[in-house]
Protein backbone atom coordinates (compact mmCIF):
# COMPACT_ATOMS: atom_id res chain seq x y z
CA UNK A 1 0.00 0.00 0.00
CA UNK A 2 1.48 3.35 -1.22
CA UNK A 3 -0.43 5.80 1.25
CA UNK A 4 -2.28 6.54 4.18
CA UNK A 5 -5.42 6.91 2.25
CA UNK A 6 -4.98 3.51 0.72
CA UNK A 7 -4.66 2.30 3.81
CA UNK A 8 -7.28 4.22 5.43
CA UNK A 9 -9.88 2.90 2.82
CA UNK A 10 -8.63 -0.36 2.98
CA UNK A 11 -9.61 -0.46 6.84
CA UNK A 12 -12.52 1.17 6.07
CA UNK A 13 -13.78 -1.62 3.48
CA UNK A 14 -12.33 -4.75 5.73
CA UNK A 15 -10.17 -5.40 3.80
CA UNK A 16 -6.34 -6.19 4.34
CA UNK A 17 -4.77 -9.01 7.00
CA UNK A 18 -5.42 -8.88 10.68
CA UNK A 19 -2.51 -7.60 11.16
CA UNK A 20 -2.51 -4.56 8.71
CA UNK A 21 -5.56 -3.53 9.93
CA UNK A 22 -4.62 -3.65 13.81
CA UNK A 23 -2.12 -1.70 12.58
CA UNK A 24 -4.03 0.89 10.99
CA UNK A 25 -6.35 0.50 13.81
CA UNK A 26 -3.27 1.76 16.48
CA UNK A 27 -2.04 4.27 13.59
CA UNK A 28 -5.75 6.13 14.08
CA UNK A 29 -5.86 6.12 17.79
CA UNK A 30 -2.11 7.53 17.85
CA UNK A 31 -1.52 9.45 14.87
CA UNK A 32 -3.15 13.24 14.22
CA UNK A 33 -2.82 12.82 10.66
CA UNK A 34 -4.05 9.50 10.13
CA UNK A 35 -6.79 10.06 12.20
CA UNK A 36 -8.02 13.26 10.53
CA UNK A 37 -7.63 11.12 6.88
CA UNK A 38 -10.00 8.31 8.63
CA UNK A 39 -12.59 10.87 9.93
CA UNK A 40 -12.41 12.84 6.34
CA UNK A 41 -12.98 9.48 4.58
CA UNK A 42 -15.11 7.79 7.08
CA UNK A 43 -16.98 10.36 6.09
CA UNK A 44 -17.20 10.62 2.82
CA UNK A 45 -17.57 6.56 2.38
CA UNK A 46 -20.95 7.53 4.76
CA UNK A 47 -21.75 10.14 1.90
CA UNK A 48 -21.56 7.20 -0.68
CA UNK A 49 -23.41 4.35 1.22
CA UNK A 50 -26.38 6.77 1.29
CA UNK A 51 -26.20 7.63 -2.50
CA UNK A 52 -29.63 7.02 -3.96
CA UNK A 53 -30.60 4.95 -7.02
CA UNK A 54 -32.09 6.31 -10.13
CA UNK A 55 -35.86 6.18 -10.37
CA UNK A 56 -36.78 4.69 -13.94
CA UNK A 57 -39.89 5.96 -15.21
CA UNK A 58 -43.68 4.75 -13.94
CA UNK A 59 -43.96 3.02 -16.79
CA UNK A 60 -40.37 0.83 -17.27
CA UNK A 61 -41.86 -2.66 -15.43
CA UNK A 62 -44.49 -2.42 -18.31
CA UNK A 63 -42.90 -1.84 -21.09
CA UNK A 64 -39.99 -4.34 -20.24
CA UNK A 65 -42.71 -6.85 -20.25
CA UNK A 66 -43.94 -5.25 -23.04
CA UNK A 67 -40.54 -6.34 -25.07
CA UNK A 68 -40.73 -9.36 -23.06
CA UNK A 69 -44.43 -10.62 -24.55
CA UNK A 70 -42.90 -9.02 -28.08
CA UNK A 71 -40.04 -11.72 -27.63
CA UNK A 72 -42.27 -14.41 -26.75
CA UNK A 73 -44.47 -13.96 -29.96
CA UNK A 74 -41.71 -14.11 -32.15
CA UNK A 75 -40.57 -17.56 -30.65
CA UNK A 76 -41.23 -20.12 -33.63
CA UNK A 77 -44.23 -22.63 -33.52
CA UNK A 78 -41.35 -25.17 -32.68
CA UNK A 79 -39.87 -23.89 -29.41
CA UNK A 80 -43.67 -23.28 -28.08
CA UNK A 81 -44.97 -26.86 -28.79
CA UNK A 82 -44.45 -29.05 -25.79
CA UNK A 83 -42.33 -32.30 -27.12
CA UNK A 84 -44.41 -34.77 -25.22
CA UNK A 85 -47.54 -33.34 -27.30
CA UNK A 86 -45.71 -34.33 -30.69
CA UNK A 87 -44.28 -37.51 -29.11
CA UNK A 88 -47.70 -38.36 -27.64
CA UNK A 89 -49.19 -37.85 -31.80
CA UNK A 90 -46.23 -39.69 -33.03
CA UNK A 91 -47.23 -42.58 -30.59
CA UNK A 92 -50.52 -42.96 -31.37
CA UNK A 93 -50.09 -43.09 -35.11
CA UNK A 94 -47.33 -45.53 -34.63
CA UNK A 95 -49.79 -47.40 -32.54
CA UNK A 96 -52.54 -47.03 -35.25
CA UNK A 97 -50.79 -48.31 -37.88
CA UNK A 98 -49.10 -51.32 -35.58
CA UNK A 99 -52.61 -52.39 -34.74
CA UNK A 100 -54.06 -51.90 -38.86
CA UNK A 101 -50.98 -54.22 -39.81
CA UNK A 102 -51.10 -56.58 -36.85
CA UNK A 103 -55.22 -57.28 -37.38
CA UNK A 104 -54.41 -57.72 -41.33
CA UNK A 105 -51.63 -60.29 -40.56
CA UNK A 106 -54.03 -62.28 -38.21
CA UNK A 107 -56.88 -62.68 -40.66
CA UNK A 108 -54.65 -64.30 -43.36
CA UNK A 109 -56.03 -67.75 -43.23
CA UNK A 110 -51.51 -69.01 -43.17
CA UNK A 111 -52.55 -72.92 -43.40
CA UNK A 112 -54.90 -72.44 -47.07
CA UNK A 113 -51.99 -74.56 -49.10
CA UNK A 114 -52.74 -71.62 -52.21
CA UNK A 115 -49.64 -70.01 -53.79
CA UNK A 116 -47.96 -67.16 -52.07
CA UNK A 117 -49.94 -64.94 -54.98
CA UNK A 118 -53.19 -65.50 -52.87
CA UNK A 119 -52.16 -64.74 -49.48
CA UNK A 120 -52.20 -60.75 -50.24
CA UNK A 121 -56.39 -61.78 -51.40
CA UNK A 122 -56.71 -62.91 -48.26
CA UNK A 123 -55.69 -60.37 -46.49
CA UNK A 124 -58.61 -58.34 -45.07
CA UNK A 125 -58.43 -54.57 -44.56
CA UNK A 126 -60.89 -53.38 -42.20
CA UNK A 127 -63.37 -50.67 -43.70
CA UNK A 128 -63.13 -47.38 -42.32
CA UNK A 129 -65.81 -45.22 -42.24
CA UNK A 130 -65.30 -41.67 -41.27
CA UNK A 131 -67.81 -39.23 -40.43
CA UNK A 132 -67.22 -35.99 -42.43
CA UNK A 133 -66.87 -34.55 -39.12
CA UNK A 134 -63.59 -37.19 -38.45
CA UNK A 135 -62.96 -36.40 -42.22
CA UNK A 136 -62.76 -32.64 -41.72
CA UNK A 137 -60.35 -32.76 -38.41
CA UNK A 138 -57.89 -34.81 -40.37
CA UNK A 139 -57.40 -32.12 -43.36
CA UNK A 140 -57.25 -29.61 -40.45
CA UNK A 141 -54.79 -31.43 -38.71
CA UNK A 142 -52.88 -32.32 -42.22
CA UNK A 143 -53.28 -28.13 -42.86
CA UNK A 144 -51.43 -27.16 -39.85
CA UNK A 145 -48.85 -29.59 -40.02
CA UNK A 146 -48.25 -28.42 -43.51
CA UNK A 147 -48.37 -25.07 -41.91
CA UNK A 148 -45.93 -25.82 -39.00
CA UNK A 149 -43.64 -27.45 -41.65
CA UNK A 150 -43.25 -24.48 -43.89
CA UNK A 151 -43.28 -22.47 -41.06
CA UNK A 152 -40.28 -23.91 -40.09
CA UNK A 153 -38.65 -24.31 -43.64
CA UNK A 154 -39.12 -20.40 -44.15
CA UNK A 155 -37.66 -19.44 -40.96
CA UNK A 156 -34.51 -21.75 -41.93
CA UNK A 157 -34.10 -19.99 -44.88
CA UNK A 158 -34.30 -16.57 -43.64
CA UNK A 159 -31.79 -17.36 -40.56
CA UNK A 160 -29.66 -18.63 -43.40
CA UNK A 161 -29.70 -15.36 -45.11
CA UNK A 162 -29.20 -13.37 -41.93
CA UNK A 163 -26.01 -15.46 -41.43
CA UNK B 1 -46.42 -13.41 -1.69
CA UNK B 2 -43.92 -13.20 -4.44
CA UNK B 3 -42.39 -10.11 -3.08
CA UNK B 4 -40.52 -12.76 -0.81
CA UNK B 5 -39.31 -15.05 -2.76
CA UNK B 6 -35.79 -15.24 -3.70
CA UNK B 7 -34.67 -14.14 -6.92
CA UNK B 8 -33.39 -17.77 -7.41
CA UNK B 9 -37.25 -18.87 -6.76
CA UNK B 10 -38.41 -16.10 -9.24
CA UNK B 11 -36.06 -17.18 -12.09
CA UNK B 12 -37.35 -20.75 -11.34
CA UNK B 13 -40.61 -19.51 -11.51
CA UNK B 14 -39.79 -17.21 -14.90
CA UNK B 15 -38.38 -20.86 -15.98
CA UNK B 16 -41.64 -22.27 -15.55
CA UNK B 17 -43.77 -19.97 -17.67
CA UNK B 18 -44.27 -17.78 -15.43
CA UNK B 19 -43.98 -14.04 -16.49
CA UNK B 20 -45.83 -12.21 -13.86
CA UNK B 21 -42.81 -13.33 -11.52
CA UNK B 22 -40.05 -11.86 -14.13
CA UNK B 23 -42.14 -8.64 -13.47
CA UNK B 24 -41.65 -8.53 -10.10
CA UNK B 25 -37.63 -9.36 -10.96
CA UNK B 26 -37.96 -6.46 -12.89
CA UNK B 27 -39.64 -4.30 -10.46
CA UNK B 28 -37.34 -5.44 -7.88
CA UNK B 29 -34.02 -4.35 -9.78
CA UNK B 30 -35.12 -1.77 -12.20
CA UNK B 31 -33.39 1.04 -10.34
CA UNK B 32 -30.17 -0.60 -9.98
CA UNK B 33 -30.23 -1.47 -13.28
CA UNK B 34 -30.91 2.03 -14.58
CA UNK B 35 -28.53 3.86 -12.14
CA UNK B 36 -25.95 1.04 -14.07
CA UNK B 37 -27.16 2.28 -17.68
CA UNK B 38 -27.10 5.69 -16.34
CA UNK B 39 -23.39 5.53 -15.26
CA UNK B 40 -22.84 4.45 -19.32
CA UNK B 41 -25.43 6.74 -20.91
CA UNK B 42 -25.90 10.12 -18.72
CA UNK B 43 -29.00 10.76 -20.05
CA UNK B 44 -32.19 9.49 -19.10
CA UNK B 45 -34.24 8.72 -21.92
CA UNK B 46 -30.66 6.49 -23.41
CA UNK B 47 -30.42 4.97 -20.13
CA UNK B 48 -34.17 3.74 -20.35
CA UNK B 49 -33.56 1.89 -23.71
CA UNK B 50 -29.88 0.12 -22.52
CA UNK B 51 -32.04 -0.43 -18.81
CA UNK B 52 -35.21 -2.07 -21.09
CA UNK B 53 -32.46 -3.63 -23.69
CA UNK B 54 -31.11 -5.41 -20.55
CA UNK B 55 -33.96 -6.89 -18.95
CA UNK B 56 -35.44 -8.48 -22.52
CA UNK B 57 -31.44 -9.48 -23.01
CA UNK B 58 -31.44 -11.07 -19.30
CA UNK B 59 -35.05 -12.85 -20.06
CA UNK B 60 -34.02 -14.05 -23.03
CA UNK B 61 -30.69 -16.17 -21.78
CA UNK B 62 -32.43 -16.50 -18.28
CA UNK B 63 -31.58 -20.11 -18.67
CA UNK B 64 -28.30 -19.67 -18.77
CA UNK B 65 -28.10 -17.90 -15.50
CA UNK B 66 -26.84 -20.73 -13.13
CA UNK B 67 -26.90 -18.85 -9.94
CA UNK B 68 -23.82 -19.10 -8.75
CA UNK B 69 -23.29 -15.62 -8.52
CA UNK B 70 -26.19 -12.75 -7.44
CA UNK B 71 -28.81 -11.71 -9.75
CA UNK B 72 -27.30 -8.06 -10.00
CA UNK B 73 -24.15 -9.30 -10.65
CA UNK B 74 -24.96 -11.51 -14.10
CA UNK B 75 -27.16 -7.81 -15.01
CA UNK B 76 -24.11 -5.96 -14.68
CA UNK B 77 -22.60 -7.78 -17.53
CA UNK B 78 -25.57 -7.50 -19.69
CA UNK B 79 -26.02 -4.04 -18.92
CA UNK B 80 -22.06 -3.15 -19.51
CA UNK B 81 -22.40 -5.13 -22.78
CA UNK B 82 -25.64 -3.67 -23.99
CA UNK B 83 -24.48 0.01 -22.95
CA UNK B 84 -21.29 -0.75 -25.19
CA UNK B 85 -23.30 -1.74 -27.93
CA UNK B 86 -25.66 0.93 -28.09
CA UNK B 87 -23.13 3.94 -27.14
CA UNK B 88 -20.93 2.43 -30.01
CA UNK B 89 -24.01 2.73 -32.30
CA UNK B 90 -25.10 6.39 -30.85
CA UNK B 91 -21.75 7.49 -31.34
CA UNK B 92 -22.32 10.79 -33.17
CA UNK B 93 -18.50 12.47 -33.34
CA UNK B 94 -15.24 10.99 -33.16
CA UNK B 95 -15.00 11.13 -29.80
CA UNK B 96 -13.75 8.20 -28.21
CA UNK B 97 -16.07 6.48 -25.26
CA UNK B 98 -13.36 6.32 -23.11
CA UNK B 99 -12.61 10.33 -23.39
CA UNK B 100 -13.21 11.26 -19.58
CA UNK B 101 -14.53 14.73 -21.49
CA UNK B 102 -16.65 13.16 -23.59
CA UNK B 103 -19.06 13.17 -20.28
CA UNK B 104 -18.07 16.26 -18.70
CA UNK B 105 -19.73 17.41 -21.99
CA UNK B 106 -22.85 15.42 -21.48
CA UNK B 107 -23.35 16.09 -18.11
CA UNK B 108 -25.42 18.98 -18.78
CA UNK B 109 -28.28 16.12 -19.18
CA UNK B 110 -28.39 14.82 -15.66
CA UNK B 111 -31.57 14.61 -13.97
CA UNK B 112 -34.12 16.32 -13.33
CA UNK B 113 -32.79 18.42 -10.42
CA UNK B 114 -31.59 21.49 -12.69
CA UNK B 115 -34.10 24.05 -12.12
CA UNK B 116 -34.16 22.97 -8.30
CA UNK B 117 -32.13 25.13 -6.63
CA UNK B 118 -32.48 23.58 -2.91
CA UNK B 119 -31.75 20.64 -4.45
CA UNK B 120 -28.47 21.66 -6.62
CA UNK B 121 -26.95 23.51 -3.39
CA UNK B 122 -27.33 20.12 -1.88
CA UNK B 123 -23.81 17.85 -1.50
CA UNK B 124 -25.68 14.66 -2.48
CA UNK B 125 -26.53 16.74 -5.89
CA UNK B 126 -23.11 17.42 -6.43
CA UNK B 127 -22.15 13.93 -5.64
CA UNK B 128 -24.11 12.36 -8.49
CA UNK B 129 -23.08 15.31 -10.64
CA UNK B 130 -19.57 14.07 -9.70
CA UNK B 131 -20.39 10.09 -10.55
CA UNK B 132 -22.13 10.96 -13.99
CA UNK B 133 -18.76 12.90 -14.72
CA UNK B 134 -16.30 9.61 -14.02
CA UNK B 135 -14.99 7.57 -16.39
CA UNK B 136 -18.35 4.89 -17.09
CA UNK B 137 -15.87 2.57 -15.19
CA UNK B 138 -14.99 4.43 -12.58
CA UNK B 139 -18.66 5.09 -12.26
CA UNK B 140 -19.75 1.30 -12.55
CA UNK B 141 -17.38 -0.11 -9.91
CA UNK B 142 -18.38 2.37 -7.30
CA UNK B 143 -22.12 1.96 -8.63
CA UNK B 144 -21.40 -2.21 -7.89
CA UNK B 145 -19.91 -1.52 -4.29
CA UNK B 146 -22.13 0.97 -3.11
CA UNK B 147 -25.76 0.16 -4.60
CA UNK B 148 -24.93 -3.21 -5.67
CA UNK B 149 -23.83 -3.97 -2.27
CA UNK B 150 -20.86 -6.33 -3.60
CA UNK B 151 -17.91 -7.39 -2.12
CA UNK B 152 -14.71 -6.61 -4.14
CA UNK B 153 -14.42 -10.65 -5.06
CA UNK B 154 -17.91 -10.75 -6.61
CA UNK B 155 -17.07 -7.23 -8.42
CA UNK B 156 -13.56 -8.79 -9.72
CA UNK B 157 -15.55 -12.01 -10.86
CA UNK B 158 -18.16 -9.94 -12.64
CA UNK B 159 -15.43 -7.99 -14.13
CA UNK B 160 -12.91 -10.49 -15.27
CA UNK B 161 -10.41 -8.89 -13.09
CA UNK B 162 -8.30 -9.66 -10.26
CA UNK B 163 -9.53 -8.57 -6.62
CA UNK B 164 -6.07 -6.48 -6.20
CA UNK B 165 -7.28 -4.55 -9.34
CA UNK B 166 -10.47 -4.28 -8.46
CA UNK B 167 -9.58 -2.72 -4.95
CA UNK B 168 -7.17 -0.68 -6.53
CA UNK B 169 -9.70 0.63 -9.50
CA UNK B 170 -12.30 1.16 -6.28
CA UNK B 171 -9.57 3.50 -4.69
CA UNK B 172 -8.45 5.33 -7.61
CA UNK B 173 -12.52 5.65 -8.58
CA UNK B 174 -13.56 7.16 -5.26
CA UNK B 175 -10.22 9.39 -5.06
CA UNK B 176 -11.28 11.00 -8.43
CA UNK B 177 -14.94 11.57 -7.87
CA UNK B 178 -13.52 13.07 -4.27
CA UNK B 179 -11.68 15.08 -6.05
CA UNK B 180 -13.84 16.46 -8.65
CA UNK B 181 -17.02 16.94 -5.71
CA UNK B 182 -14.35 19.24 -3.93
CA UNK B 183 -13.60 20.70 -7.18
CA UNK B 184 -17.24 21.64 -7.69
CA UNK B 185 -17.96 22.44 -3.80
CA UNK B 186 -15.37 25.49 -4.12
CA UNK B 187 -16.47 26.35 -7.50
CA UNK B 188 -20.08 26.99 -6.21
CA UNK B 189 -18.72 28.21 -2.76
CA UNK B 190 -16.76 31.25 -5.22
CA UNK B 191 -19.93 31.56 -7.13
CA UNK B 192 -21.72 32.16 -4.18
CA UNK B 193 -18.80 34.68 -2.41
Amino acid sequence: MNNIEEKVWSYIDGSGTEEERAHIKFMIENDEAFKKIYDEIRSFDAELKAIELDEPPMAFTYRVMEGVRAEEAQKPLKATINNKIIYGIAAFFLLTIGALIIYALATVNWTDGKADSSIMSSVKIPELKLSPAVEKAFLFFGVVMALYMADALLRRSQQAKHN
Amino acid sequence: MQSKLSDIALIERVLGGDQSAYAELVRRHQRFVFTLAMRFAKNREDAEEIAQDSFIKAYRSLSAFQGNSKFTTWMYSIVYTTAMTFLRKKRVDTTSIDDENTYIQLESTHGSFDNNTAEKKSRSYYLNLAISQLLPDDAAIITLFYNGEQTLEEIAATMGMETNTVKVKLFRARQRLKDKLEGMLKHEVKELI
